[in-house]
């Protein structure tokens, strides 16, 4: 019976292990729906449009296309956008490449962080690139700076924003080599707990004093003295928080 | 002759010096100052006088007649029962005994304690004792026999005394505070001085070589209110055991009782510190006297995989005690599963941390 709980719990922990990590963000944020990028191209940009959205809470994606299926451009970002992504906050930049045209899709936090401003400085980031992996590169470049511009600009804010709530440090979860090292303190909470109950089976022990045996109220101080000797002060700096700059 | 006094440095130990020009003692190892007054007495070369007296008495003419005293040829016990009661087997190996001859000798104990619970009532106890613990073996709880239940007398010399002692404490106080950049641990160091008075009642110390002390001392304590002069009808039905422990050789365990007591309660006085430690005491025992007494106690003894255990328990108060063993596999076993389990909820508590 125990050997089948203990095997539950394993699998359990396991299985919780693997859940977790699943629940990364695992949907698209380069939609190169025109292959114009390798695989190694798509792969880097991908991870940085990852660490930005795992950093900032914000999901910036980019798509280019050959068509938009006669949706309009607008249309075919707004779909594109929803299609890949639960987030509400995000941005997406399509780039129409058969007919050289332009549109954007924003919602939640992403209307405030990038203005037809920035939106129009990211384009022309990207557009200006003479190579399909520069242009997106520097996209996310410019997407970057907005949004750790808007992150330090609410810092102080009370609003509850994404940018407020949301952890600014990468959440790439937790190194897998903490399993071992939680079993082991796990393992020896388990065997300190279990050892002092099993220690309670043995009930015969030597008395320490005899203070139950005290006639009441016969104790009496007749001497007392509390003398200080000396102090000692320890300094030690705090650790300092790093800037991800 | 001449002697020299050293006084100790509270700090280090070392050989304080006085400091004429400071007019202190410095010690010349930490350079800690110290008023002369603030020092406390070295009472660490104190001959601590400690004088019990007796009040024994003896056995009146005939008073002893009808009570036989059987040996036990396996671990030695000596043991006294009336006629009627008889004894066959030894309350402390379970081995045969055999009848030695007459009672004689010895003391006359000065109290007993009777007999408050029965021969049922330990039974109940020790079913008790042992379905309330984890991890007994299940062979244990299966096969375990109870090959013998006897209510035992057990010699005790009690100790009466007015104790005159002092102590000496280290304590320290921690205060931590931060500023901007730094966090502050200001440790301060004392040194504690109590002296006073502690009376004792009546401290048992076991007189038996038979009875362990240390299960003796676990029935502990017995309501010696309770206790009647001692006449030998309360032995009957039950077994007694001679003491051959003297009072002058139980004395050094209650010395030592007394001088932890007085250590204890001094400390509870030092107040306002964040850590205590006990650097040595001295004690003198004025007024000191001793009593004979018989405990009650319930020995009871079981077998298991050819192995004695031994039961006792508190005839006046139902106190039971006893060591069970353990299952060795299911405690590795439990450790295992419980520690899996903690580990898993740390990992997912660590998972948890991070996404959110």
């Amino acid at each position: 019976m125990t050997k089948k709980i203990f095997a539950i719990i394993i699998a359990l922990a396991i299985g919780f292990t693997f859940v977790v990590s699943a629940s990364a963000y695992t949907y698209v944020h380069v939609a190169d729906n025109a292959n114009k990028l390798s695989g190694e191209e798509f792969e880097e940009l991908e991870n940085i449009a990852v660490k930005l959205e795992n950093a900032y809470g914000i999901c910036v994606m980019l798509c280019i296309a050959d068509e938009t299926t006669g949706m309009g451009d607008e249309n075919y970002a707004e779909w594109i956008y929803t299609d890949n992504t639960d987030n509400e906050n995000g941005i997406l930049l399509l780039h129409n490449d058969g007919e050289n045209t332009y549109a954007v899709f924003t919602t939640g936090n992403a209307d405030e962080i990038f203005d037809d401003e920035a939106i129009a400085e990211m384009r022309d980031a990207y557009d200006s690139n003479d190579s399909y992996y520069g242009g997106v590169y520097d996209f996310y470049e410019l997407a970057e700076e907005y949004l750790e511009e808007a992150y330090y600009a609410n810092d102080d804010s009370d609003e509850d924003t994404v940018l407020t709530t949301g952890d600014k440090e990468e959440k790439d979860g937790v190194a897998f080599i903490w399993l071992p090292v939680s079993l082991g303190i796990g393992l020896l909470v388990g065997f300190l707990i279990i050892n002092s109950i099993a220690s309670k089976n043995k009930s015969v022990h030597m008395q320490k004093n005899a203070t139950v045996y005290t006639r009441p109220g016969s104790m009496i101080i007749t001497g007392s003295a509390d003398n200080f000797l000396y102090s000692n002060v320890e300094k030690k700096e705090k650790p300092k928080q790093e800037n991800k700059n | 002759m001449s002697t020299i006094l050293e006084q100790k440095c509270p700090c280090c130990g070392g050989a304080v010096e006085f400091d004429s020009g400071v007019q202190k003692l410095k010690c010349p190892y930490c350079d800690t100052e110290f008023d002369i007054t603030a020092m406390p007495e070295d009472t660490s070369n104190q001959v601590e006088q400690i004088n019990w007296n007796s009040q024994g008495a003896q056995w009146g003419a005939g008073e002893t007649d009808g009570m036989s005293v059987y040996a036990c040829n396996s671990c030695g016990g000596e043991i006294v029962a009336d006629a009627t009661t008889g004894a066959t087997e030894c309350p402390y190996c379970g081995n045969q005994v055999v009848m030695k001859g007459q009672f004689s000798g010895t003391l006359r104990p000065d109290l007993v304690i009777p007999f408050k619970l029965d021969k049922k009532a330990a039974k109940e106890a020790l079913k008790k004792h042992i379905s309330t613990k984890k991890f007994v073996p299940k062979s244990f709880l299966e096969d375990n026999r109870l090959e013998e239940i006897k209510g035992v007398y057990v010699p005790h010399w009690l100790f009466t005394c007015d104790a005159v002692g002092n102590a000496s404490y280290k304590a320290k106080k921690v205060k931590k505070w931060s500023d901007a950049n730094y966090d502050y641990t200001d440790t301060s160091y004392f040194d504690i001085y109590r002296s006073g008075n502690i009376s004792f009642d009546n401290i048992p110390v076991d007189g038996s070589t038979k009875m362990p002390d240390d299960l003796m001392e676990s029935v502990e304590p017995f309501d010696l209110s309770q206790a009647v002069d001692f006449n030998t009808a309360y032995l009957a039905g039950y077994l007694a055991d001679k003491y051959d422990v003297t009072a002058e050789q139980s004395m050094p365990r209650a010395n030592e009782r007394i001088r932890q007591s007085i250590i204890d309660s001094f400390k509870d006085t030092v107040q306002g510190y964040d850590d205590v430690e006990n650097q040595g005491a001295n004690m003198n025992v004025a007024n000191g006297i001793y009593k004979y007494a018989l405990y009650p106690v319930w020995l009871l003894n079981t077998k298991w995989n050819g192995e004695n255990f031994t039961f006792a328990m508190n005839g006046q108060t139902g106190k039971f005690v006893g060591n069970i063993p353990t299952d060795k596999k299911a405690v590795t076993k439990a450790s295992l599963l419980l520690g899996a389990g903690i580990g898993a909820v740390i990992y997912g508590l660590m998972w948890l941390i991070e996404l959110l």
